[in-house]
């Protein structure tokens, strides 16, 4: 589920004139959505934040060029949210990551206290970051970014139930780091 | 920790992030190379294609150009050496002729082709080139056809 447009208005009208090549007004779009996109790519890149910064910079690069197909059926912001996910999954399939494998339980970081200071959410965001590429989109994709297992498995070439059990798998995992009893 | 407070505390990971420097320098970059990239390739594309045409158009003029020259250089050879006397005489045109019609036209036609595309592309050294080349076959095929007689 995407989440709510910024600031639609100004949107509609800087990606009008960006679609016809108004490099400032698309400029300013980045500076309204960046922090936005950043965070769901920095979260798709296990918190990697080298790799977030290159998916987020790939992303707007690749929305330049298809600006001047958007056709304002949804609010830019959802447009664009998409289309960087879509950049970020698309370089997870090139990289065919590690469809079905998971963490050696030898690898689990220390368990931690009971969250959620800021310090645990680091603890959980780290643990994000251990899990497989795959497991940690599915998990990404469905608990944090709120989309359905259908639309998952239509991105990441999964069948549905594929998408359920990586996201099981997934969470069993996360609890286990937070020293949870699943 | 129940399912609610599960899925409270995924969601509160939904923040946005700054990137921890400015992208927007190496986005522009990244702009400012593919429109030039897209602003060269038409052009390029339209120079490397008209020369190759006419390339091929000119070969096949030269082909027919030379091989007619060739032709007329042996006989005049022959004539020449059966019959000195006939040397100095003078060499009249024939544009009867179809073979050295058709030669002429082509190469004609190539120059007046090669001549339009360089006022298009007046900085293009191969279309210069060729227009160059052009002008000394043609100048080849009337001496031929001069000694030829």
């Amino acid at each position: 589920m995407p989440p709510a447009p910024v600031a639609a208005d100004d949107d509609i009208d800087d990606a009008r004139a960006a679609a016809d090549g108004d490099r400032r007004a698309f400029q300013r779009l980045y500076r309204r959505h960046v922090d936005r996109i950043h965070g769901a790519l920095y979260r798709l890149a296990g918190y990697d934040h080298a790799r977030a910064e290159d998916l987020t910079q790939e992303a707007f690069v690749r929305a330049w060029q298809k600006l001047p197909g958007f056709r304002h059926e949804s609010a830019f912001g959802t447009w664009l949210y998409r289309l960087a996910i879509n950049v970020a999954l698309m370089e997870l399939r090139a990289r065919r990551a590690d469809p079905v494998g998971f963490v050696d339980e030898e690898q689990l970081p220390e368990h931690g206290e009971t969250p959620f200071c800021a310090a645990e959410r680091e603890e959980l965001e780290r643990a994000i970051g251990k899990l497989p590429p795959r497991a940690r989109a599915v998990l990404v994709l469905h608990d944090v970014e709120g989309w359905r297992h259908e639309e998952i498995g239509n991105e990441l070439d999964m069948a549905v139930g594929t998408s359920k059990a990586q996201l099981h798998r997934a969470r069993q995992f996360l609890r286990k780091v937070l020293g949870e009893t699943p | 920790m129940n399912e609610f407070e599960w899925r409270q505390q995924m969601r509160s990971l939904r923040q946005p992030v700054a990137p921890r420097r400015d992208l927007w320098g190496a986005i522009d970059a990244a702009l400012e190379a593919r429109d030039d990239d897209a602003a060269a390739a038409p052009a390029a594309r339209h120079a490397s294609r008209q020369p190759w045409l006419l390339a091929a158009a000119l070969a096949g003029a030269f082909l027919l150009a030379g091989s007619i020259g060739l032709r007329l250089h042996r006989d005049a050879g022959t004539v020449t050496g059966n019959a000195p006397a006939l040397t100095n005489a003078p060499a009249p045109w024939n544009p009867s002729d179809p073979r050295l019609s058709g030669a002429a036209i082509e190469l004609d036609a190539a120059r007046l082709e090669l001549q339009q595309a360089i006022q298009q592309s007046p900085h293009s050294p191969a279309l210069q080139r060729l227009l160059a080349r052009t002008e000394r076959q043609q100048t080849q095929l009337r001496q031929l056809v001069h000694e030829a007689g």
